[in-house]
């Protein structure tokens, strides 16, 4: 029984890097199949194009700084807390990628057409960043319970 | 990819369908759009061919009777297997046979007997014939107006009308698929609009220029009867 537990806490500690690493090749695909698909329709300003596709990119970073301040010896006592939140940030910050890379494309689509409303259009990826940051800044705060 | 990332390239590298209504010189040709539509798989490209191929009038003989048609639209509905895309087609021809019985009704046919056409309304339009709209007006409230046209005797204000409703009804659609298939699907199908639209104009633009050729070559006759006379 210890030996699962304590494979979950590991699980846990190495889950918010990998599901973040994951949502943000998803995310930065998505984004720069649009990126690509937008320079074959617009004569110019390709480097946003390409600039906006790296934006899910942040998931994978947020995930390895949780990955590195859940890492600590893991006991019986305390890899349920770790399973718990590596798990559930990992899901958050997958999500929070896939999610803005699908907004990065449509965002991407709608600047190809109209490039004045480049800023406006990064709104809601911009916003779903924001959320990925919630899942990253309460994960570190609650870790800091687990002994 | 999942289904709804599928063509994110593809249509990134098409211009907006709202663009297609305002240039004055089309922003894409056919040419590069079947260049562009390469990138479809197989089984997707040949759901969308059986969809225009479908929804297209050039497609039909002028003699092809309605049994045809609706036999026709039944086997293609066979070979579309996107709910969206089904619900489209078959607005679409339901939207053709209340305009087909329109033009009966104005030929001076009486109500067809049993149904008519394919759709919701089939059995619905011969039951109120002598209804001007059919008693359609809460589904379809364009009718009104396509009527009155229709009695002005006014072809390309009916086709213009006929095609606005088309296209604001994939709109309706387009606004639920940003980069899947269906997406794809209904782009070729609003350029398609686009198409016959510039057409209508090309029609119109046409029958003008005959109309100023047959003036002046009226002159012209004029002139040289003049001539003769001397």
């Amino acid at each position: 029984m210890n030996e699962l537990v304590l494979t979950l806490g590991w699980l846990g500690i190495y889950a918010p890097m990998a599901l973040g690493a994951a949502s943000s090749a998803i995310g930065c695909s998505i984004a720069g199949m649009a990126s690509i698909g937008a320079m074959t329709e617009t004569e110019g300003g390709y480097g946003r194009f390409v600039g906006v596709s790296a934006f899910p990119s942040t998931m994978v970073i947020y995930g390895i700084v949780i990955m590195f301040t859940l890492n600590r010896d893991v006991t019986p006592e305390n890899a349920g807390g770790l399973f718990g939140i590596g798990i559930l940030s990992g899901i958050a910050l997958m999500y929070c990628g896939i999610w803005q890379g699908r907004a990065c494309a449509a965002a991407i689509n709608a600047t190809k057409e109209k490039p004045e409303i480049f800023g406006l259009a990064l709104a809601p990826a911009a916003i779903i960043e924001g959320f990925g940051v919630f899942a990253f800044v309460f994960a570190l705060v609650i870790s800091a319970g687990i002994s | 990819m999942s289904g709804q990332d599928a063509y994110i390239a593809l249509m990134c590298s098409l211009p907006g369908s709202e663009r297609l209504f305002v240039a004055k010189q089309p922003p894409l040709s056919r040419i590069r759009l079947e260049r562009r539509l390469t990138a479809l798989t197989a089984k997707d490209a040949e759901v969308l061919n059986v969809l225009e191929h479908t929804l297209s009038w050039s497609a039909y003989d002028m003699d092809v009777t309605d049994v045809q048609a609706i036999q026709r639209c039944k086997q293609a509905l066979q070979n579309i297997p996107q709910p969206t895309l089904r619900k489209l087609f078959m607005e679409r021809m339901e939207l053709r046979s209340v305009v087909a019985a329109l033009r009966l009704r104005k030929r001076g046919d009486p109500a067809p007997s049993g149904s008519f056409g394919v759709g919701r309304w089939s059995c619905h339009i011969p039951a109120h014939w002598a209804d001007p709209t059919f008693g359609l007006d809460t589904p379809m409230p364009w009718l009104k107006e396509a009527h009155q046209l229709l009695e002005d005797e006014d072809p390309l204000g009916l086709e213009r009308l006929l095609l606005l409703i088309s296209h604001k009804q994939l709109k309706r659609y387009a606004a639920r698929h940003m980069f899947d298939f269906e997406a794809v699907a209904i782009y070729v199908l609003i350029w398609n609009i686009f198409d016959r639209w510039a057409q209508s104009s090309a029609t119109e633009a046409a029958k003008r220029f005959e109309k100023l050729a047959q003036q002046a070559m009226a002159d012209v006759a004029d002139i040289y009867f003049e001539g003769a006379s001397a």
